[in-house]
């Protein structure tokens, strides 16, 4: 009997194996000619993913796999050491300062946007492109109502009131180190009566409708614009900049002739308002982020004249 | 009410890309569910012979099915990457019970008498197996691969978190968007509409191939000849 279900363990092992390393019609293409792209599972990850697709879609005969709601950033930094995707389409310095490589937050966004590079390209041997122009950090949000009635613009004004605000945020941000709520407590000296851990998605439905008085919302999403909401200004350049950059491995871009140039024309081409009008397409709009993707690129000529 | 427009407006917006998932969801299940027929019809008829492997193997398969799946397509995740791959592996081992399960009882069930006049004939095993046990365990068979199908049709949503797009990507984008009531269901209802069209194709196959409605028919036809 052992040996019955011995073979029968070798046998599902090498057809896992097997199955692993071939290609399904209908669902991936040869292994050597695709290029796996990731996403987070926010629209705006997806747009950029989609963007990124259909660049190389339009300037390669290479066909492009999508790895879409990949968990976090360490989720993504991790498959692409490990080879499961060969290019991440949304990397923020910030977020990678403090998670794949460790090191303490950089509060100047070139100086931030250098460290990464060189360290990227050194320790992974992956390229960290230029940024696309857009800057996804945390933003303190209130309702315009509330902030001409108490006269608010930047974070600091929020001190007097915060004994009955109520604070949604993300839940990821009040464990997070360095940029993380302790760090915020340390560095404006106060803390939120009472802090809602929620979804991201749904704080500036909770802002809107009055559910929350204060939120921490992302700058580039385009319901801020669209639920009238107001940004405080970070008085104390408390958060990182989080410039949105692509990765790539080193490997798949030699492999692929000038793909590095192709992916390059998109740097600085996507300013935070373009992109907040982008993901108000999807969020907003209903409209699925391969759709505003290509509409966006075909507005743009795909980039051709340079 | 709204949500109704919503889910109207949105099919307009993404009728496209709407059936690409759904084609995509569907081909995974799909070939989840050959592979799993290519290895367990085989091994369902292997064990209708050898009586003393049948606990084995189909306690095997039972065990696999009990597996949650979303920890299946993590610990396949740690083996085989991310990707559309893993998760036709994943499916490919929840279809495995419903089909050998069902060769093995399609296989049992067919009439003592039946084989031995098959022998009685002169076949071989072979003609034994190809003539008489087949044909007479094929609505069986079927049965399985329906449960094995529909089955996959649903866990199949959950390998969005590997990776592999289909329909469980509109329902995740549901869950991150303010609003998404209208966009989950825009994933969930065609998910449950392919289930059951599945359920109702594979169960007209099932009929067809079922022997004792073709007997009728002989009847019949020799009743009319005569």
């Amino acid at each position: 009997m052992l040996k019955i279900k011995r073979s029968l363990i070798i046998v599902v092992i090498s057809f896992a194996v097997f199955l692993s390393g071939c290609s399904l019609p209908g669902l991936s293409g040869p292994a050597k000619n695709t290029i796996a792209v990731g996403t987070l599972a926010t629209s705006e990850s997806q747009i950029m993913g989609n963007i990124v697709k259909l660049m190389i879609e339009h300037y390669t005969d290479a066909q492009v796999e999508m790895v879409n709601n990949l968990g976090s950033s360490i989720v993504q930094h991790q498959a692409m050491v490990s080879g499961d995707v060969d290019i991440t389409a949304t990397r923020y310095t910030g977020t990678d300062l403090a998670g794949a490589l460790g090191m303490e937050p950089i509060n100047d966004p070139d100086k931030a946007l250098e460290i990464v590079q060189r360290e990227f390209q050194e320790q992974f041997d992956q390229t960290w492109f230029d940024s696309y122009g857009f800057d996804n950090s945390y933003a303190f949000t209130v309702t315009r109502e509330l902030a001409e009635r108490e006269n608010l613009e930047k974070v600091s004004d929020l001190e007097p009131l915060v004994s009955n605000l109520k604070f949604g945020v993300d839940n990821s941000w009040l464990t997070r180190e360095g940029d993380g709520y302790e760090g915020f407590v340390e560095e404006y000296g106060f803390r939120f009566s009472k802090e809602y851990p929620m979804q991201i998605g749904l704080v500036y439905q909770a802002a809107a409708n009055g559910k929350m008085d204060v939120v921490l919302a992302y700058t580039t999403d385009g319901r801020i614009k669209a639920f009238d909401l107001k940004v405080l200004e970070d008085d104390r350049r408390f958060f990182p900049p989080y410039d949105t950059s692509l990765v790539a491995r080193n490997d798949v871009l030699e492999q692929h002739d000038g793909l590095a140039e192709i992916l390059d024309k998109l740097s600085g081409k996507i300013p935070t308002e373009k992109m907040q009008e982008l993901n108000y397409e999807a969020d907003g709009k209903m409209i699925e982020p391969s759709i505003v993707a290509k509409e966006f690129l075909e507005e743009h000529n795909y980039f051709e004249e340079e | 009410m709204e949500t109704i427009n919503e889910l109207i407006y949105y099919y307009s917006q993404n009728g496209g890309y709407v059936w690409e998932q759904f084609y995509r969801h569907f081909l995974m299940a799909a070939y989840g569910v050959l592979f799993a027929a290519i290895i367990g019809i085989p091994l369902g008829i292997l064990i209708a012979r050898y009586k003393k492997l049948s606990p084995w193997v189909l306690s095997l398969a039972n065990i696999i099915q009990t597996i949650p799946a979303l920890a299946m397509l993590a610990v396949l995740m740690l083996v085989m990457g991310l990707g559309t791959n893993t998760v036709v592996f994943a499916l490919f081992l929840y279809s495995l019970l419903p089909i050998i399960k069902n060769t093995y009882t399609g296989i049992n069930n067919v009439d003592q008498a039946l084989l031995e006049s098959g022998k009685a004939m002169g076949m071989t095993k072979f003609q034994v197996l190809r003539m008489v046990e087949l044909p007479l365990a094929m609505a069986v068979i079927m049965a399985g691969l329906r449960t094995a199908l529909v089955i996959t049709i649903g866990i199949a949503t959950i390998g969005t978190f590997m990776g592999s797009g289909g329909l469980g990507d509109i329902i995740i984008r549901g869950t991150n968007a303010t609003d998404g009531t209208a966009i989950i269901l825009a994933g969930a209802i065609p998910t449950a509409l392919m289930a059951v069209i599945a359920d109702l194709v594979m169960g007209w196959f099932e009929r067809k191939l079922s022997p004792y409605k073709k007997r009728k028919t002989q009847i019949h036809t020799e009743n009319a000849a005569a």
